[in-house]
């Protein structure tokens, strides 16, 4: 009996996650067709750029700036006692580039922007004001959600860019201060060890993060139903979508990247 | 001048808003404890919580939240130890000790941490988005009509079971994670698994650090989250409001914690990890 | 005569907006109030007040003879168990079912057996006509029922004060009229004092002894229902009367905090 109801419920499970990814997929081909010929309103995409990104910059910072210090507290003993100083930068650095960095922040961006984007949508929806769009003849997908992907998967970029550095600053910080390596022995090995090559691999993956992050944050906000509680569960969906798809598509671009 | 006036009086109202808000998940959080104390005293009769409701939470969190951990922290296992491999080959193309340093580093941090950011995402909104819909549509105010304190029927059942399941899934999690990390430095590396999977690295204090973060975690995403809910305000958008915040306060608050707990490890150990 | 409320020379405000500018009003025991006023007046906020969900920036607020300004959530519990409440939104309990949420006042409350409970529930689901929708989950009854479900959770626990704000909103005329028939009924068994909030002014007229105008943050007039229609104010006359030209104020609503927006033109 026991066994009957857990294969029901996975079966239940696979079949709406399946719905989820066809209705995902289906959205994108809708936002894809909708920039051939790209004539986005420029007042929605400024006003979502400005709003996700200038925004977001503190709590993307204060994040990088602790998840830089504690690669730092991690890696920067093991690097001492091996008496590798100068690789201290590379063991901290390499990770917050390569994986840190982007990871990190493109979770704490679908928190703030995605799960943020998903709530104003579903709210929008469930007040009916998208069908009082459709009814003016305006596409909600080119009006409202294009603006909003393109401002998600650009900001996103930047604020890993500006992620990073503020990592990087935040690891130095915490091994002068706690482990005594100074800076400047930081700054060498970061500038000896990291290629150009580990900060483009990040960055690639902060491209496909932000789609990931847009589209599941849009889906969710336009597919809700049922008032409050529903615009709730879009938002929860939304954000446990993203992380999904952040962790699978960090492992393929990983793979396929090298 | 004046340009500089309004910047600064937004900082200052910033600082003071936070430090308010810091003041009442503070409260929220002592709270809770309270509201345990108090159920275990029975005072109250402890009828206040609806039977059940523990379990149900246990499974809300828990079980619902399994498929979820395992994807996630197994794919980041694969990843962590492809990229670590990746570098080493490049440095010193030993790779001997890449599985027990891994476990070092997975017990004593990216386990209970990476467990707690996935869980802040998933649990975090789900608490905040359940509350937070309930502060909207009332149901909070007719539960005080009721002379329920909010805190004490819905926070500590959801409080309880997360701290319980967090350190479950934790545990469950890193499982996973170093076993997928054993599979692709083996499959992609030809890292022998008996060379791997080797233990001698671990000590009581990484244990110790594991234990203390996973708890930390568990205890600190339910209030975060349980606060952010209880103070929507205004309909569907509030609850929307109330999810966002939860997810950023309490991934943020996971991290925080994080660098505090593995500070201080670093003090009381003397830089020796 | 103890008051069963009595609020002094009450202010709260929202930011900058001002909801309630030095109200004081008094309920005797045993008595009905009704009150009313247009749209985002403060209504809302004053049962709120009474009930203590809210504290005023200023004033006193005694209910049942007790002070409630100050006291910790952990205090008025008791308070608050001689108190019912039926809220503008119903605010039933989406979790429970229809029984459990009328049970729920009494099983907080301690003190009932499980059968003398469901026996208390059975009969009020009766009173208001729900008799056979006990299992039934909330989002499965229509708005009137969901109304219907608050009245008898409201009533369930033979409250001292019961406060009904909005009984009769989106009810259409025979069931409003069924509705007050059965609060008067339970009044009249129960003795208890009864703050009603209603936009149906000739409804609410004839279910309460005298009516207060909440008119921008503070009480313009308070005199007895059977005569709101021809009051002294030109200004309660025109509201009860529906009259579009007078001294009432028609400007935009503010946001609303308190009440359903229908204007004070449309009675229906």
């Amino acid at each position: 009996m026991i066994g009957e109801k857990t294969i029901a419920n996975i079966g239940g499970g696979a079949v709406s996650i399946a719905q989820h990814v066809g209705g995902i997929v289906v959205l994108t081909g809708q936002v894809l067709r909708a920039l051939i010929p790209p004539r986005i309103d420029g007042r929605e995409l400024v006003k979502n750029l400005h709003k996700m990104g200038n925004r977001s910059v503190p709590i993307v910072a204060l994040t990088a700036l602790f998840a830089g210090g504690l690669m730092m507290l991690q890696s920067g003993p093991f690097v001492k006692k091996l008496g590798a100083t100068g690789l201290a930068g590379w063991a901290a650095g390499y990770a917050v580039l390569r994986e840190i960095g982007p990871i990190l922040i493109a979770l704490m961006f679908s928190g703030r922007v995605g799960a943020n984007n998903t709530a104003e949508l579903s709210t929008m929806t469930v007040t009916e004001q998208l069908d009082g769009l459709r009814a003016l003849a305006i596409d909600p997908v080119k009006f409202l959600v294009v603006p909003r992907v393109i401002a998600m998967m650009v900001m996103l970029v930047a604020l890993t860019v500006i992620g990073d550095l503020v990592a990087l600053v935040g690891a130095t910080v915490v091994g002068s201060a706690l482990l005594e390596i100074d800076a400047s022995t930081m700054y060498h090995s970061f500038a000896d060890n990291l290629k150009p090559y580990d900060f483009l691999h990040g960055i690639s993956k902060s491209v496909a993060f932000g789609a990931a992050i847009a589209m599941s944050s849009c889906y969710f906000g336009v597919t809700v139903r049922g008032g409050a509680v529903g615009v709730g569960r879009a938002v929860n969906a939304a954000v446990v979508a993203a992380a999904v798809s952040i962790m699978l598509l960090d492992f393929f671009i990983t793979y396929l990247a090298g | 001048m004046s340009y500089f006036r309004t910047r600064i009086e937004a900082i200052g109202g910033a600082v003071l808003g936070t430090s308010r808000a810091a003041l009442e998940l503070w409260l929220v959080y002592v709270g809770t404890i309270a509201g345990i104390v108090r159920g275990f005293s029975r005072r109250h009769g402890g009828r206040g919580r609806p039977k059940g409701e523990l379990v149900r939470q246990l499974h809300a969190i828990g079980n619902r939240s399994l498929v979820f951990i395992i994807v996630t922290l197994g794919f980041i296992g694969m990843v962590m130890t492809y990229q670590a491999c990746l570098q080493l080959g490049r440095v010193t193309g030993d790779y001997s000790q890449v599985g027990s340093q891994f476990l070092r580093l997975l017990i004593s941090d990216f386990g209970p941490t990476l467990s707690g950011m996935m869980l802040a995402t998933r649990v975090g909104a789900g608490i905040a988005a359940e509350i937070g819909s309930m502060k909207v549509t009332e149901q909070i105010d007719a539960l005080r009509m009721s002379g329920v304190l909010p805190i004490d029927y819905l926070i500590v059942p959801r409080f309880i079971a997360c701290v319980v399941m967090t350190l479950m899934l934790t545990v469950l999690g890193s499982m996973v994670m170093y076993a997928a990390g054993g599979l692709t430095a083996q499959y992609s590396f030809g890292v022998n698994p008996s060379t791997f999977y080797d233990l001698s690295f671990v000590r009581g204090r990484h244990l110790v650090l594991f234990v203390v973060k996973a708890l930390a975690y568990g205890a600190a995403i339910p209030v975060v989250a349980g606060f952010c809910g209880l103070r929507a305000r205004g309909s569907s958008e509030g609850v929307g409001w109330a999810t966002t915040a939860a997810v950023i306060g309490s991934s943020f608050a996971v991290i925080v914690l994080d660098f505090i707990i593995s500070a201080v490890a670093l003090f009381l150990a003397d830089g020796d990890l | 005569m103890t008051a069963t409320i009595r609020i002094v020379g009450v202010h709260k405000r929202y930011g900058a907006r001002r909801v309630l500018e030095d109200v004081s009003l008094e309920v005797g025991q045993g008595k009905r109030l009704g009150l009313i006023g247009p749209a985002a007046s403060g209504k809302s906020v004053l049962c709120k007040l009474v009930c203590g969900l809210e504290a005023p920036d200023r004033g006193t607020v005694e209910v049942l003879g007790q002070p409630i300004v100050g006291k910790r959530e952990v205090e008025l519990g008791d308070l608050r168990r001689r108190i019912g409440m039926l809220f503008q939104n119903y605010a039933l309990f989406d979790f429970l079912t229809v029984e459990q949420n009328v049970a729920f006042p009494l099983e907080q409350r301690g003190g009932m057996t499980a059968e003398e409970i469901a026996v208390r529930v059975a009969e009020r689901l009766r009173a208001v006509g729900l008799a056979g929708s006990e299992h039934k989950l909330t989002g499965e009854l229509s708005g009137g029922m969901k109304k219907r479900v608050g009245i008898a959770r409201a009533t369930v626990a033979d409250a001292e004060l019961v406060i009904y704000d909005e009984p009769s909103a989106g009810l259409d005329p025979v069931t409003t009229q069924k509705i007050y028939d059965l609060l008067a009924a339970d009044q009249v068994r129960t003795g208890a004092s009864v703050l009603a909030v209603s936009s149906d002014v000739v409804a609410l007229a004839k279910f309460v002894d005298e009516i207060a105008f909440l008119y921008r943050g503070q009480i313009v007039y308070r005199g007895p229902a059977a005569t709101i229609a021809d009051a002294e104010s030109a200004l309660v006359r025109q509201f009860v009367r529906g009259e579009l030209e007078g001294p009432l104020d028609q400007g935009p609503a503010k946001t609303a905090d308190d009440g359903p927006t229908r204007s004070p033109e449309s009675r229906r």
